[in-house]
């Protein structure tokens, strides 16, 4: 069994830059491949040895995970060896690519909405609709939840879990500082007016605390505020459908906070990385995707935290469910009957829901999350109620992104620090964004 | 005898048979070498000068653009952030870096018991400061509360950590390169050991004092050494990419602080699949670097001397 370990993120950059070359060398002689949508699908072969490789982003906890199910699988289909490897996530995005160049993907792999349109319309993934009903089985499925792994008519990712936008709350910091938790239903401006409160109130703290980090560089917390204002996010070539009023008016309104020092301070910020505010307990709340919530408590040292939803707009939450990952097969891969075997085990058997957990969200197949077996009080029952709790406050289709996506959000969260440090005005953020989306969103 | 005389002389007759197959083994002893150089070097170098005029993204295959990457690179205000940042880091950090070392150099060139043991030790920051754990431990001194903000609270100086400061990320990094002058230091060292002392013997006589004597004497003999390694450590410092990247965690932060050109490269070829784009940059760089080592040496006739020059 491979394993290669990504410990030092330099060392493979450094290698990855010598590949450069060598790699667009081998993808000019590869360019133009592409095997189109595999012939009929039969049921995996028993009377032959098969050889998988799986590949994922993530940590040592979730590789312990990983090769728990793995082996499970391979007791269950004992022709198959499955070679696992794994990366983390800026390592694994540029590992890809440069397979991708080279017609050389794993048969399976994690996948992510930021790339599954840049991957699906280059031919480079395995149309698996064929596959379903005979090695994948997707019954249990939410039909909009598949659909996100859904490009031009093929199902090019099957998503594993789901998650959505969420508030955690650090209760030790606002129990010793002796503030109430925001409530739940909170306007934005009234969430605003609750941070400053704490960070008032913190600031004669040892170390300082802060209420909130900032958070107008989360390109899903603009789109959710989007969201809850009723308008549309992207169109469908995967262009911004909103105006650069708008963003001007989403950065412009959080500026007071910026000027008054009410936010976690970015020069802190980019010392505790990658940790953030809460996770070294100086800051009391942080909205980001609730499965994140484990590592944070973790970080942080304590299960004294709480997810309360998003704050609200004129349109109520219009919060949404969005595949935390999806597993996609390689167009490439020789044996795509055995690949969707992979992924149907992955995504359907209960043992593997109780190996992962919450640890990749909540498991979007029921018989997953039912056989977690969760303890009641912990940080993944946390996570499952919060998920039932706020189900009614999810009214909005996941708004899916197009190609170049991955490229624009991180331009976004560059801004928003650029705009911390008070180098940049709101015009200039929104200018210098949609001059990002030109260049990278449609397929330009 | 015969046949000795005859394959020593090839000057007689053509080229002696003997003397082809020389050739020919010598060129097979080159192969493996030359793989190498032809598949490694020169063949992706190659395709990248031909990728600087396309549009390529890794999957769709590259669409000539013609100089488009070139005009674009001219408006991309993070490029010229980039190129600012690189400039600063070699105008500024190679002459301290070169100072130090010959300093050091000048330290131990002077006899003292334990000599071997000092030159170690001084060379070892050299050894491991290029690794990815000493940018960790780097990052770590500079934090709020690390070691280098406690110093300045003891001096008296406001507190905080460097690594925070788009301000103090730049001095954070040439002390970081200045403290690996090992390199350097060693060939000073040689270089100094090859000054004859009477040289020194004569200044003394004639009334010369030490600082005298290194400004007349060891700064115009060491010449040629302080030039090749002010162009090995500019041609050096250009390429600085692992200490930004770990320093920064991958993003060139805080502010694009410590963009530096290579690691804005790798975003543009890496993080955004801009492959051309990248490829035009990286010639851009090969020019100006190419540029820079030209005007040196065209600099190093009236400030390099070799022994035995007559002028």
């Amino acid at each position: 069994m491979v394993r290669t370990r990504t410990t030092s993120r330099t060392r493979t950059a450094a290698v990855q830059v010598t590949a450069l070359a060598a790699a667009s060398a081998l993808a000019l002689s590869a360019c133009g491949g592409g095997s189109t949508a595999s012939a009929e699908a039969a049921p995996v072969a028993t009377d032959r040895d098969i050889q998988l490789s799986l590949v994922w982003w993530g940590d040592d906890d979730r590789a312990g995970r990983y090769e728990e199910a793995v082996a499970l699988f391979e007791e269950k289909y004992p022709n198959i060896d499955v070679q696992t490897q794994f990366q983390a996530w800026d390592d694994y995005w540029t590992a890809r690519s440069t397979e991708a160049a080279g017609q050389t993907l794993p048969d399976v792999f994690q996948m992510d909405l930021a790339y599954i349109h840049q991957y699906a319309s280059n031919n480079q993934l395995l149309d698996l609709s064929n596959q379903l009903g005979v090695n994948l089985d997707a019954e249990g499925y939410d039909d909009g939840l598949l659909a996100s792994g859904a490009v031009n008519d093929g199902q090019y990712g099957i998503p594993t879990s789901t998650n959505t936008l969420g508030m955690i709350v650090h209760h030790d910091i606002l129990d010793e500082l002796g503030v109430e938790a925001p409530e739940e239903g909170l306007t934005w401006d009234e969430y605003d007016a609750w941070v400053r409160e704490v960070s008032e109130a913190g600031a004669d703290a040892e170390p300082r605390v802060y209420g909130g980090t900032d958070y107008t560089g989360t390109l899903w917390l603009f789109i959710q505020w989007l969201l809850q204002q009723g308008k549309t996010a992207f169109n469908d070539d995967g262009t911004p459908a909103f105006a650069e009023e708008d963003l001007v008016a989403w950065v412009e309104r959080t500026q007071p906070l910026r000027d008054d020092g009410v936010f976690y301070p970015v020069e802190r910020t980019k010392q505790v990385e990658p940790l953030t505010g809460l996770q070294v307990n100086e800051a009391a709340t942080e909205m980001t995707w609730d499965n994140m919530t484990a590592g944070y408590s973790a970080n942080a040292g304590t299960e004294n935290v709480d997810l309360l939803p998003v704050p609200t707009g004129a349109e109520g939450s219009s919060q949404f469910w969005k595949p935390s990952m999806l597993l996609s097969a390689s167009s490439t891969t020789e044996e795509p009957d055995a690949a969707a075997a992979l992924i149907d085990f992955l995504v359907n058997d209960p043992e593997v829901g109780e190996i992962f957990g919450t640890s990749k969200g909540v498991p979007a197949v029921a018989e997953q999350r039912d056989a977690m077996g969760v303890e009641e009080g912990s940080i993944d029952d946390k996570i499952v109620g919060y998920e039932d709790h706020v189900a009614e406050r999810v009214t909005a289709e996941t708004p899916l992104p197009g190609e170049g996506y991955g490229v624009v959000e991180a331009e976004f969260k560059r801004l928003g620090e650029e705009l911390a440090y008070g180098n940049i005005t709101a015009e200039e953020f929104a200018d210098q964004w949609f001059a990002s989306a030109e260049a990278n969103l449609g397929g330009a | 005898m015969r046949g000795a005389t005859e394959t020593s002389s090839p000057a007689r007759g053509g080229r002696p048979r003997r003397n082809r197959a020389d050739t020919q083994a010598g060129y097979a002893f080159l192969t493996p070498w030359l793989l190498g150089f032809g598949l490694l070097t020169a063949g992706p170098m190659l395709m990248s000068l031909y990728l600087a005029f396309t549009d390529y993204n890794l999957f769709r295959a590259p669409t000539f653009v013609g100089l488009d990457n070139f005009a674009a690179l001219v408006s991309d205000p993070r490029f010229l952030k980039s190129a600012q940042v690189t400039a600063v880091y070699v105008v500024v950090g190679v002459p301290v870096k070169l100072a130090a070392a010959l300093a050091v150099a000048v330290l131990l060139n002077a006899r003292h018991r334990g000599q071997g043991a000092y030159r170690s030790m001084f060379y070892a920051p050299s050894l491991i400061g290029a690794s990815v754990s000493v940018a960790i431990v780097w990052r770590a001194m500079f934090i709020d509360d690390g070691v280098a903000d406690r110093i300045q609270q003891l001096l008296g100086f406001p507190a905080g950590g460097w690594v925070g400061d788009p301000g103090m990320t730049m001095p954070m990094m040439i002390l970081l390169a200045v403290w690996q002058f090992g390199a350097p230091m060693v060939i000073f060292l040689a270089g100094l050991k090859q000054i004859p002392a009477e040289l020194h013997e004569a200044a003394a006589v004639d009334g010369a004092g030490p600082v005298r004597r290194f400004v007349s004497v060891t700064i115009p003999m060491l010449s040629p050494v302080l030039f090749f390694n002010l162009l090995l450590e500019t041609i050096g410092a250009f390429q600085v990419f692992s200490s930004a990247y770990i320093i920064s965690g991958g993003t060139g932060g805080p502010a694009d602080s410590t963009l530096f050109y290579t690691f804005y490269l790798y975003l543009k070829g890496f993080t955004e699949f801009r492959m051309g784009y990248a490829s035009a940059m990286a010639w851009v760089l090969v020019i100006v670097v190419g540029v820079i080592t030209a005007v040196l040496f065209r600099t190093s006739r009236a400030w390099v001397h070799y022994t035995g020059d007559v002028r």
